[in-house]
């Protein structure tokens, strides 16, 4: 009789518990429901629940017993008006950091544009003993033949397209920088950073006809 | 003195006789390096250069490591002319 007096007492008591965890995280919902079947079991559980902040040897085996929980929590949260609120500040702000990873980069890249000097990588191009001399004259008869596309294509003629151009500058510029990367890594990274920018040149008409009359 | 005279042009005989080949056969590396470079960016087969021979200025013949034999020069209109030889 005195057990299930005491039964009585803690599934009370557990009860009492629950209702102060239920501000706290949104589980309560879930076991409110089995309260009368499970009473003695949730009596077991929702003491290891309450005290995780208090003690410290229960709350690992406790966290990987309630990990279920904040689990179900999480997608049952859009349902709740009250709980899902302090959430979001969080997501945003981890969402934030990103974003602020990820703006940094756009300034690196304006900044890298300005900075395109055909000259100088021309000279470096010529002066570098990464490249031997009869693949820098093969080299540039790949330029050579490039630039007449590129005439071809700004005069009108239909058959080499932007795509098709394109293809054909960034296996040329794929073929340049590997032969620089092992032993000029510096030209490498500098004609790298100038690839758009040179792109830029040769596809707009204008600066392309500038670039011809020079 | 002259024992002195003696002494230094040995040791320089013998310093140019250590220096000459390796130059040299830095040169050739860098020739054969080149000449792969060179028939890889025209799209032949070859793999790596084994051994090349200068015919004149900006005119070799290479060796491939798959057996392939190259004339690799220079025309008259600049351009570097890569043809596989039988």
């Amino acid at each position: 009789m005195s057990r299930y007096s005491a039964v009585i007492m803690l599934t009370v008591l557990s009860t009492g518990c629950m209702h102060e965890t239920k501000p706290q995280t949104q589980p309560p919902p879930v076991a409110a429901t089995p309260e009368p079947v499970k009473a003695p079991q949730t009596a077991k559980a929702t003491p290891a629940t309450a005290k995780p902040p208090s003690p410290t040897s229960k709350a690992p085996a406790t966290t990987s017993k309630t990990k279920p929980a904040p689990a179900t929590t999480a997608k049952t949260a859009p349902s709740s008006a009250t709980k899902p609120q302090p959430a979001p500040p969080k997501q945003a702000a981890a969402a934030t950091p990103p974003k602020q990873a990820t703006a940094p980069a756009p300034p690196k890249q304006a900044a890298a544009a300005p900075t395109l000097d055909l000259d100088g990588l021309e000279a470096r191009l010529k002066q570098t003993k990464a490249i031997g001399l009869m693949t820098k004259l093969s080299l540039k008869n790949k330029v050579d033949d490039l630039l007449v596309q590129f005439r071809q294509h700004h005069a009108g003629n239909p058959m080499p397209t932007v795509a098709e151009l394109r293809r054909s500058y960034d296996l040329l510029m794929m073929k340049v920088l590997s032969l620089l990367q092992d032993r000029d890594q510096q030209l490498a990274s500098d004609i790298l950073s100038s690839r758009e920018g040179i792109w830029g040149l040769l596809a707009d008409p204008k600066k392309f006809a500038a670039l011809q009359a020079e | 003195m002259t024992t002195r005279v003696i002494a230094l042009a040995s040791s320089l005989f013998t310093l140019a006789c250590l220096v000459t080949p390796a130059a040299a056969q830095q040169d050739d590396e860098a020739l054969k390096k080149d000449l792969t470079a060179v028939i890889a960016l025209q799209g032949q087969p070859c793999g790596e250069v084994v051994s090349a021979t200068v015919l004149k200025q900006n005119d070799y013949a290479a060796t491939c490591k798959d057996g392939n034999k190259y004339h690799v020069y220079e025309n008259d209109k600049g351009r570097v002319v890569v043809e596989k030889q039988k």
